[in-house]
């Protein structure tokens, strides 16, 4: 008897062991895309250099917080990630010449990425796979690949539009767009990426202009590359704060919040509730099936994010920070919240 | 009649100027806020023939000297000799037929070829600098900029040769 149990229990275990290896990205949820989404794979464009021609960081070193001091300034912008209890900082200015770190945060693997020409940063979990530059552009924005299938995935709609895995969205894990001294401050631990890459770069150098001042393509109103919409609302590189679900895309108006604070929109049953971080210069969005009535006087600010009795066991929405023109083309019906009467 | 030992400085100069230009342009060279330190990858062949883009290498070795930054890939600083070298032999060629030529329009052709191909090979970056609308539309174009340069230029030597410029051999 024993030994039927003990054969049967070997069973299992080898069928487990036979099992494949999760290989492809974990599988996201359904968010809403372009009407032109069906085309994606038809718009891509060579951005010049070939597939790996930017070199995604696969061995990453990181640094700690007081290393870290002697190469970031304190207004140098840095991608925060806390995940599972680890944080990590990611100076742009090394991301800018990569555009994709293969980590893992938690000992969950993930994948930061950047595009330069959208600013948009957006981590994203891997799986077993690694993710690398195409080489291609979508509405100006990177088109990833991950090495296990093939597939290309576009970066702002986490899509995959060629390939094996075409049509599987992407999960997402929020990064955080802020200053290097903010981020320190809020997550002292944090690991920095140090300039150790594998790859000789000049790494004081941003190709494309300036953050700090303000400068370059990052400025100018011209669009590099040709994007499939655009609405004329905002400047094409002012950024924005955005999330979007199954159901809609929204823009914020980053001025706004900041004079808001809080900022309350709602979508047929769906309530959103979009909370400015003043501190860390970043957002916070959260949905509930009914309105969320947040008492702003009872917010802080962990390193968890917003701390409220309101906010315990709300879903949180992924925010990422975008330049406009990049947000409209991807989501042309996106709704733009930029004044009270817009809500 | 030989040129002038101004002209063959001039032309140095000249073709000298145009290979730190291709180099900065790549970013192998970069003026800017840097430190004193030299940064190089273990030797590898696979790293010395890695690409960034057509035409474009990895660099294997940095130097950073105060305000300097000089990025080494012995492949583009290849292209960057040969591209200077073809330059320097046009502009020869072309001042050497100007000085004997009986016709004007033949002895200022060959300064053009030169000069254009010379100028396409830094275009996408100029392009990038000066924030060009629509530029994605010429960006696979871009790969073929240093071949139609280099061919141009070889193209443009044999023309001059066969005007009468003097041979390679008898610059020195």
């Amino acid at each position: 008897m024993h030994c039927r149990y003990l054969l049967t229990l070997l069973g299992l275990v080898y069928l487990g062991a036979t099992l494949p290896v999760q290989a492809q990205p974990p599988a996201g949820p359904e968010r809403v895309l372009s009407p032109s989404h069906a085309m994606f794979n038809e718009l891509l464009l060579s951005g010049g250099p070939g597939k790996e021609g930017i070199p995604a960081i696969g061995s990453p070193k990181f640094s700690d917080a007081g290393d870290a001091d002697d190469y970031l300034k304190a207004q140098d912008i840095v991608f925060g990630v806390y995940h599972q209890g680890e944080a990590k900082a990611y100076p742009q200015r090394i991301m800018v010449w990569h555009e994709i770190v293969n980590d893992s945060l938690g000992g969950e693997p993930v994948s930061i990425t950047y595009c330069p020409l959208t600013a948009t940063a957006i981590g994203f979990k891997r799986g077993s796979t690694s993710l690398g530059v195409s080489g291609k552009l979508l509405n100006s924005n990177v088109v990833m690949y991950d090495r296990a299938s093939d597939s290309y995935w576009s970066q702002i709609a986490a899509v995959a539009i060629e390939g094996p895995l075409k049509g599987q969205s992407l999960d997402e894990i929020q990064v955080t767009w802020t200053t290097w001294a903010r981020w320190k401050e809020r997550y002292p631990q944090t690991q920095v990426l140090t300039e150790r890459t594998g790859y000789m770069r000049n790494y004081n150098r941003d190709p494309y202009g300036s953050y700090s001042p303000l400068h370059g393509y990052y400025i100018e109103p011209q669009v590099m590359f040709p994007v499939t919409h655009s609405r004329p609302e905002l400047h094409a590189k002012q950024m924005i704060r955005g999330f979007r679900t199954s159901q809609v895309a929204v823009a914020i108006n980053r001025e706004y919040l900041e004079q808001q604070g809080v900022v309350h929109y709602q979508h047929a049953d769906r309530h959103y509730l979009i909370i400015q971080d003043s501190r860390l210069d970043t957002a916070w969005v959260y949905e509930s099936d009914a309105r969320i009535a947040l008492d702003p006087a009872t917010l802080s600010f962990t390193q968890d994010g917003p701390q409220a009795p309101e906010l315990l066991g709300l879903a949180k929405v992924n925010m990422i920070d975008a330049m406009w023109f990049a947000w409209a083309t991807f989501y042309p019906q996106t709704v733009l919240l930029d004044a009270p009467d817009s809500l | 009649m030989p040129l002038t030992v101004f002209k063959r400085w001039l032309i140095g100069l000249v073709s000298g100027a145009y290979g730190l230009l291709y180099l900065y342009m790549l970013g192998d060279i970069d003026i800017g806020t840097a430190g004193w330190s030299w940064h190089n990858l273990p030797w590898q062949w696979a790293h010395l023939l890695s690409q960034r883009s057509p035409w474009q290498f990895e660099a294997l070795a940095m130097l950073e000297m105060g305000g300097l930054v000089i990025l080494l890939s012995p492949v583009n600083l290849l292209i960057a000799t040969t591209l200077s070298a073809l330059l320097g032999l046009n502009l020869h060629g072309a001042l050497a037929l100007r000085q004997s030529a009986h016709c004007t329009a033949i002895s200022s052709a060959g300064v053009w070829p030169s000069l254009l191909a010379g100028g396409a090979c830094c275009a996408p970056s100029l392009l990038l600098l000066l924030g060009i609308p629509g530029l994605g539309a010429f960006v696979s174009l871009f790969a073929w900029m240093v071949p139609l340069a280099l061919i141009l230029l070889l193209i443009s030597r044999f023309w001059q040769r066969r005007q009468g410029a003097p041979a390679l051999w008898s610059l020195f």
